[in-house]
């Protein structure tokens, strides 16, 4: 319980930070954002010139750390302020439109792509004498280094431009009605290419994670032991070798899951896709501070609370972490 | 027990690729051993022992392997097994016990985990009655039945080994090879495991081969010794006889870095210099370079294994080695 | 010491076809405007040519007699010549061509001479993201390691909570913020998320090192910390820091072309992650432009390939289980 009483103390505060960063970011800008915000928007109503103020901080005679209560306070309840672009919706009103659609396709896309890379990364592990085995780790070592945006617009030109297996951006067909079985078909046709652009470039490194950490297990005497004791292959592989070398790779996760994350947000902006990502670049490209903060924030709230969650499962299934020998 | 030979091994050489080369860290290795005997095997860390066990036990692998010779277990020869004949001996027949507990426990399975697979991988039984197997067992080497559901890590040094034991023996085999099995442990935990070993071995009448690189552990228990020096066996036989006048220089070295019971504790004698290297040694006796007795004739030709008396052999041009 | 991991490092094949491709890459860089057809940003050429000249046609004679017997006389002789300056206005998003041979982008810049300028941005941003955040980290593992107690306790918390906030979107964030000029800000940006990772590693292998017999003897007979430091455990982590600095390097390089590419950073520098922007801003995908926009991810490819092959060799040498046999 100490352990799980230490990862949530850590969860929380790492919270904190995320958001300590968001608050200071544009006050502490150099070059002041707000201004030349302000300047830019030169004539347009008062109205919105006071929400840019709101979000710089701009518009209180607050002291900083009066302010800063006030911002955690808000933001704890949901208030991300008013959206610049799409003025005056609030910030969360806008994203709510935008979360189900990341959070299935990266839902799905990351559990997809572990299960296959861990899987893969066993097998490149246990054979890796053969020449497939190598051949696979070189090819997915070698996706790895594109950029994921790229690989998404390689697929666009080969199979949405050339062969036209599928549509160009999107996330579903405007011409069927919302919620109908040709809609929901629509959504499986729209989401193929950017699910395939994540799994495949987040799978390269789960799965080479995996062979690694095996190759490791694999030279430890537990697994000697296991021969020894005359225990079959398949049950050495899975129950002695795997078992043990997936540990790292949960642990792992912390690192991985940001980096995918952020592939995923890409992948979006790509692929016109409406999440998170793809709201992140009109975001970006609108200026809009409160709305990219808030995506920040909140993309930020979901890799922590993933992190933790695989802090627990990394509990469950080492004894020694809950022990807390390790 | 009948006098019948158990295991044979016949001119085995074996070892790992390396870049640099082969080390060939068994090399022409003879030996046999008789049912219900206790073979020691004794050499400074580095000559081959372990690799001999794991060439036994056939665990030899990716870039270790057999080169060549036989391992007679009762006729047959394991070398020449393929992977499924080979684990229908593994544990049934010949179990092993490892130097460190700690690394060859698996650290996320529970003893129990650990017990019950082994018995089910050859036996065709219940899970409930592996488990009474696997309880007897740890009884006799003084666990108790609460640590069942155990992990490694909540256990200490001589009990971890002590359950070591009781999965080799698990499946009754006729013979259990331990390498360096008390190295890792304290002195008074030591003393208990090789008590309870001998303990064991009049209960179950099974043979052991123990390794290990402390000749001085082997005194009181051993029946033979063989004692080897850079890949080879210089000197082989009853282990009375052997201690009561050991014939070759190296052997002679060995005891006399036993710590002595009557003089100060200290640094023991020992042997100067180090053993050399196993990829392509030079040609005469292996040990020549350290001999305080090396003659010219020692360089020039690899003395081989010449027998004494029946059952005693020495591999020395003093000892009437021939080169 | 470092000599010996160099050496190991040329005889690993990997590494040494990686180190082969990094060389290469280096050389276009630094030699970028003798190898590039064209200015990077240059959207026509323009040639004067002579091409008319009269010598001699005109003569003027004039005489002076300064006293009886000094007698000057001054002859000029009049040139005229005429220019003719053709100005070639580079087509707009061509086809490749002779003339052009990846095409031309929407400005009429040549793409082949766009993609040599570019390298020399991508790799020294990677390159010089690699070594900033490969001594910080070194120096905060050292420190932490090495002062031990509250300090590095308190290195290894902030390292760990910077560790799991998501850097990209991090980058994003402070990148719309920052004013960019130049690629410094870049470059410090990337240097401020992609610092927790191999201050991690370092660090723990700083502190088992720490622990290791020989270290522990020296600090029993009283050398000096500098000595143990840079003379003990800094050469046993070549293999770890370069492997360190060249993931870095390659993460950097990928995240520059990224940010660059969705318009958070310098536009105005030519870079591939910049040539990405304008291809994609100009819908080179829907005009069927491969020319445009899979030269430079393939570049960028190569150049993550070349950091992959080395750190494969440093990670056998430093690991040997992971070698083949
Ligand atoms: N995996 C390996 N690769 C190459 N050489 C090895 C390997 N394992 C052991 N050796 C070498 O083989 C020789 C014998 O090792 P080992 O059988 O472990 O000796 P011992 O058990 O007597 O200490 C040693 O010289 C050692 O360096
Ligand atoms: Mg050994």
């Amino acid at each position: 319980m100490k352990y799980f009483a230490r990862k949530f103390g850590m969860l929380i505060f790492t919270l904190l930070i995320s958001m300590t960063i968001n608050f200071f970011l544009p006050r502490l800008m150099p070059g002041d954002p707000a201004k030349a915000l302000m300047d830019r928007m030169e004539g347009v109503d008062a109205e919105k010139l006071d929400s840019v103020r709101a979000a710089f901080g701009l518009d209180t005679q607050d002291s900083l750390p009066v302010q800063y209560g006030k911002y955690l306070l808000n933001t704890v309840r949901g208030d991300l302020g008013i959206s610049l672009s799409r003025f005056p919706m609030p910030v969360s009103t806008v994203l709510a439109s935008a979360l189900p659609w990341t959070i299935g396709l990266m839902g799905l896309c990351t559990i997809f792509g572990f299960a296959i890379g861990t899987l893969l990364g066993i097998w490149a592990a246990w054979r890796r004498q053969r020449k497939l085995a190598s051949f696979t780790v070189g090819f997915f070592s070698f996706i790895r280094s594109f950029p994921y945006f790229w690989l998404g617009l390689c697929l666009i030109y080969a199979f949405a431009f050339k062969l036209r297996l599928f549509p160009l951006g999107g996330a579903f067909s405007i011409d069927q009605a919302r919620g109908s079985a040709g809609w929901w078909l629509s959504v499986l046709r729209y989401g193929t290419l950017p699910a395939f652009t994540i799994t495949l470039s987040s799978l390269g490194a789960w799965m080479l994670m995996m062979r690694n950490n095996m190759i490791n297990v694999l030279a430890e005497e537990y697994i000697t032991l296991a021969v020894a004791k005359g225990l079959p292959a398949k049950r050495i592989k899975r129950v002695y070798a795997a078992r043990n070398a997936i540990l790292p790779s949960v642990t792992g996760f912390a690192m991985s899951f940001g980096f995918i994350v952020g592939g995923g947000l890409i992948t979006e902006m790509v692929f016109a896709y409406p999440g998170m990502g793809y709201m992140l670049y009109q975001a970006v490209n609108a200026k809009d501070y409160p709305l990219m903060q808030a995506i920040f924030l909140i993309i930020a709230g979901s890799v922590l609370v993933a992190n933790f969650i695989a802090d627990i499962v990394i509990m469950f299934l080492d004894p020694r972490v809950r022990d807390g020998a390790k | 027990m009948a006098d019948t030979t158990l295991l044979e091994i016949d001119h085995l050489k074996a070892g790992y690729a390396t870049k640099a080369g082969f080390v060939r860290a068994v090399d022409d290795v003879s030996l046999s051993l008789r049912r219900g005997e206790f073979l020691g095997i004794a050499g400074e860390s580095g000559c081959g022992k372990s690799t001999l066990a794991y060439a036994i036990m056939r665990l030899l692998r990716d870039s270790a392997r057999i080169e060549s010779g036989r391992i007679l277990l009762e006729g047959t020869d394991l070398a020449g097994l393929d992977e499924a004949d080979m684990n229908g001996y593994r544990w049934t027949k010949l179990s092993m016990v490892f130097q460190s507990a700690m690394n060859a426990l698996n650290p996320v399975l529970s003893i129990e985990e650990q017990l019950v697979d082994a018995v089910l991988a050859h036996r065709s039984i219940p899970r409930a009655a592996a488990r009474d197997l696997a309880m007897e067992m740890l009884e006799l080497v003084d666990i108790n039945a609460d640590r069942f559901s155990s992990f490694p890590h909540q256990l200490s040094g001589g009990m971890r080994q002590r359950i070591m034991i009781a999965m080799a023996l698990l499946l009754r085999p006729d013979l259990l090879i331990m390498d360096e099995p008390t190295t890792a442990l304290d002195v008074v935990v030591q003393r208990s495991i090789l008590q309870k070993i001998q303990e064991l071995r009049q209960r179950l009448g099974f043979s052991v081969i123990f390794i290990t690189h402390d000749l001085s552990l082997l005194v009181e228990i051993s029946d033979s010794l063989a004692i080897m020096y850079a890949g080879k066996v210089c000197e082989y036989g009853p282990s009375r006889e052997l201690y009561g006048a050991p014939a070759h220089p190296y052997t002679k070295g060995l005891m006399n870095s036993f710590p002595s019971l009557t003089g100060p504790l200290g640094r023991m004698s020992g042997i100067e210099g180090q053993a050399p290297g196993l990829i392509d040694p030079p040609p005469g006796c292996r040990f020549a370079p350290r001999c305080a007795l090396a003659e010219p004739r020692c360089l020039s030709g690899d003395p081989v294994l010449a027998e004494l008396s029946p059952g005693r052999a020495c591999a020395c041009v003093r000892c009437g080695g021939s080169l | 010491m470092i000599k010996d991991f160099l050496k190991t490092l040329v005889e690993n094949r990997k590494s040494l076809a990686g180190l082969i491709m990094l060389g290469v890459l280096i050389f276009i860089a630094l030699f970028a405007p003798l190898l590039a057809p064209y200015p990077p940003k240059a959207d026509r050429t323009e040639r004067t040519a002579l091409i008319e000249e009269t010598v001699g046609d005109q003569e003027t004679l004039s005489e002076e007699r300064l006293s009886d017997d000094v007698e000057k006389s001054t002859y000029v002789v009049a040139t005229s010549r005429k220019w003719e300056k053709t100005v070639n206005y580079f087509p707009l998003r061509a086809k490749p061509s002779s003339a052009h041979l990846l095409g031309t982008n929407h400005a009429g810049n040549d793409l082949l001479s766009q993609l040599i300028a570019g390298t020399r941005i991508s790799v020294f941003v990677g390159l010089a993201t690699g070594l900033f955040v490969t001594l910080v980290s070194l120096t905060l593992a050292l420190l932490s390691g090495y002062l031990g107690g509250v300090f590095d306790d308190i290195i290894n918390f902030f390292t760990n909570v910077f560790l799991v906030i998501p850097g990209l979107p991090l980058m994003i964030v402070i990148g719309t913020y920052i004013p960019m000029h130049g690629v410094l800000p870049i470059i410090l940006i990337l240097a401020f998320t992609s610092w927790p990772y191999p201050t991690r590693l370092l660090r723990s292998q700083v502190l088992s090192l720490k622990n290791r017999d020989f270290v522990m003897a020296s600090r029993m007979l009283g050398e000096r910390t500098s000595f143990i430091v840079f003379r003990e455990i800094l050469p046993n982590m070549i293999s770890i820091v370069m492997s360190e600095f060249f993931a870095v390097s390659l993460s950097a390089i990928l995240a520059e072309a990224t940010l660059e590419f969705i318009g958070v950073g310098n536009i105005t520098v030519v870079s591939w992650g910049t040539i990405l922007y304008w291809a994609q801003a100009n819908g080179a995908i829907l005009m069927g432009a491969w020319w445009w926009f899979l030269p430079p991810g393939l570049m960028i490819a190569l150049t993550g390939t070349a950091f992959v092959l080395v750190n494969f060799g440093i990670d056998e040498i430093s690991n040997p289980r992971l070698r083949k046999r």
